[in-house]
């Protein structure tokens, strides 16, 4: 067996299904290995989108999926998503193909040092210099992306690894013995005891959820546990979902582009249990300004722990865990005084935002188009504008929320889709990106066409990098300066190049037509929809 | 404050330069840094010193805990451990100054490796506040190169 065989098959063994890829000839022994394998590859148009496309299938499967790249060029595209990936802490494999080992560090065609290029933006990596250690580090690189606080892996191969022959037979390892990485972390029963005494003396408690939460499949027992014991909960970007939007004890998003509702409810809290989040700078601008109250910080990684915010109480640990043991310990359920302020206080938030009634208004587009949503839809939201209109506007039910939040890189959410739709073909899967974004990727059109990919793009059109310009509106005295997009390209034509139907809607009153259009039927479709360039976030 | 770590990482390439660059990629100081190897040749010692504040210093530690290379990381205390630094210096001597030079050298203990026309090479190790306080000595007769290993560090 060569070593580009025992990759295969180590893949299989991991119940891998499909990767997402782009070839070369340092990779080039993979793909023969894949040819004669059930693997499905999916080809996609530049590599950057092979990682995101495989973020997106390890969110919805919660799973690690697998990206393929080959050296050099290929590889160094790869790298944004897996940045991408490491910010939002999700499990992906990337394979990268190497030059020969023997001509490591020359400079050769094609040469790029992978593992020193991505050491900041991994989880862990791996060069393989030799064939028999294939079946170890892959077992070791799926356990490392999937275990604590999940993260890409990368496994770089050089070409003549990959055509060496194993010298023992392929055995695909059960036992791991990992020396430096013990993700299992035994919950300290001290701290724990001390986490339920404060949420038992508490009297306005307030669970803010991250995206910790879901990567931790932790939203049923965090839902049972804020119920049992009426405990309101506030998220951030990452976090949403955690409970549906319209339940009553969900007091929507923090931060700057949140609710107001939410931001006050922090600051009325006099016990804050921040669940898996990082409680960085867009939904805790000022955490420093929280020190007042009681914190509870819970966290499957302890570097987060006091990295942004010293806590009273620090629980390190599996929330799953966690939270059921609290669910089952004896703290006083809350009465409805906390609650009744906070919906109190809902009510009295005015929004003070006039749009304008030209263009079609982007707060009533994902409204409009949520409630028209199936329960488990899937929504990918692409980073700008078009982000913070659906963060703030989306209204969540069973689904889920898909978006690059740590990292903020646009072109996220065609591929993405893309990825997510192949685990769950009959989800509803909708791309919502504004016209910055989409040129990042619409070369991903082809992909999503070829392999025939049922995905809504919602279009959200205003002719500019709406967020930078929004910034140079408030911080540079309007001097707009290389935000305009213009009007190229012509959307109906890229569709019609693509194979793909078109519509567009330009005012309110064709909205709920025009979406009605994009939702129905089989296939692919696209819908632009014009906003004005003058409508702020804020 | 000071912190000093002592961290077993696995002996493989790559491994010192995701230390250092963990340092460097969070705006972490390295003082010193020493590396070699354990009775196990599969498995490096580094003593790694750093200046910061509290949560630096529990940051650091924190961040090293996190990378897959790294075995075991131990924060010594200074009162608890012995810390020791080794010290090649080339100072320039005459003859008239010689002698005095030979007679602090022994009363310090550090040892005389080579004597020249112009200049002695020394050998000194010690505590590394000692070793700062023999550089401060020997500036008087004019220091011509330094080596310093950096600090290593055992728990006593």
């Amino acid at each position: 067996m060569t070593g580009a065989q025992a990759m295969v098959r180590c893949l299989e063994e991991e119940g891998i299904t499909k990767v997402f890829g782009y070839p070369g000839v340092a990779i080039a022994p993979f793909y023969e290995g894949l040819y004669n394998s059930d693997i499905e590859h999916i080809l996609v148009r530049q590599e950057q989108n092979a990682g995101h496309a495989a973020s997106g299938y390890a969110r919805v499967s919660r799973k690690p999926a697998v990206c393929v790249v080959t050296s050099g060029p290929g590889a160094t595209n790869l790298i944004t998503a897996l940045a991408t990936a490491h910010a939002d802490s999700i499990p992906l494999i990337a394979i990268s193909g190497q030059v020969s080992s023997k001509l490591l560090g020359r400079d050769v065609f094609q040469e790029a040092d992978m593992r020193g290029a991505t050491r900041s933006f991994v989880k862990h990596s791996y060069l393989v210099k030799n064939p028999d250690d294939i079946p170890r580090v892959f077992r070791e690189a799926f356990y490392i992306a999937s275990t604590g606080r999940k993260g890409p892996v990368l496994i770089d191969i050089p070409m003549d690894v990959q055509q060496a022959e194993l010298k023992k037979s392929f055995s695909y390892p059960d036992e791991l013995l990992i020396r430096g990485y013990k993700p299992e972390i035994k919950i300290n029963p001290i701290q724990l005891r001390r986490v339920v005494s404060l949420l038992d003396q508490a009297e306005k408690p307030l669970l803010c959820a991250g995206g910790g939460v879901i990567l931790a499949d932790g939203e049923p027992v965090i839902r049972e546990f804020c119920e049992k014991f009426n405990i309101p909960l506030v998220h951030t970007m990452m976090g949403m979902g955690v409970l549906p939007k319209k339940h009553p004890l969900n007091f929507g998003m923090l931060g700057n582009n949140g609710k107001p509702y939410a931001n006050k409810a922090l600051v009325r809290a006099d016990l804050l249990i921040v669940v898996g989040a990082r409680i960085a700078d867009r939904a805790i601008p000022k955490p420093e300004n929280l020190t007042r109250r009681a914190i509870i910080h819970i966290d499957i990684d302890t570097a987060e722990i006091g990295k942004n915010i010293g806590p009273t109480v620090p629980l390190v640990g599996d929330l799953k865990e966690i939270f059921s043991l609290m669910r089952d310990a004896e703290i006083s359920r809350k009465d409805d005084s906390w609650i009744s302020e906070l919906d109190e206080i809902k009510k009295n938030t005015v929004d003070t935002r006039v749009f304008s009634d030209r263009f079609v208004d982007p707060n009533l587009l994902v409204q409009t188009l949520s409630e028209k949503l199936k329960d488990d839809a899937i929504y990918v939201a692409d980073v700008g504008q078009n982000q913070l209109w659906s963060a703030d506007n989306y209204v969540m039910k069973e689904g889920r929320f898909i978006t690059t939040g740590g990292m903020g890189t646009m072109g996220y959410s065609i591929p993405a889709a893309i990825g997510a739709k192949f685990v769950f073909p009959e989800r509803q899967t909708v791309a919502v990106c504004g016209d910055g974004a989409f040129q990042m990727s619409m070369n991903e059109l082809a992909t999503m066409r070829e392999h025939d990919v049922d995905i809504r793009i919602l279009l959200v059109r205003n002719n500019y990098l709406g967020l930078v310009r929004e910034f140079q509106h408030y911080h540079y005295d309007s001097h707009y300066e290389g935000v305009e997009l213009g009007r190229w390209p012509d959307y109906g034509k890229i569709a019609e190049a693509y194979g793909l139907p078109y519509n567009e809607v330009s005012s309110n009153s064709g909205l709920d037509e025009k979406l009605n259009w994009l939702l129905e039927g089989d296939g692919a479709r696209m819908l632009v929809c014009d906003v004005d360039s003058e409508n702020n976030v804020k | 404050m000071k912190g000093i770590f002592s961290v077993l990482v696995e002996n493989r390439d790559g491994v010192l330069s995701a230390v250092s660059g963990l340092f460097a990629r969070r705006g972490f100081n390295i003082d010193t840094l020493a590396v070699g190897e354990t009775e196990n040749h599969e498995i490096s010692s580094m003593t790694i010193t750093s200046t910061g504040d509290q949560r630096t210093i529990d940051q650091i530690e924190k961040q090293l805990n996190k990378n897959v290379d790294v075995i075991k990381v131990r924060r010594l205390s200074e009162s608890k451990s012995v810390c020791l630094e080794m010290m090649l210096i080339k100072v320039s001597c005459t003859l008239a100054n010689r002698a005095a030079l030979i007679d602090l050298c022994k009363m310090m203990g550090a040892n005389v490796l080579k004597v020249a026309p112009k200049y002695m090479l020394l050998e000194y190790h010690a505590h590394p506040d000692s070793v700062e306080d023999f550089i401060q000595a020997m500036k008087i007769y004019g220091i011509i190169e330094i080596q310093r290993t950096g600090t290593i560090a055992m728990q006593k």
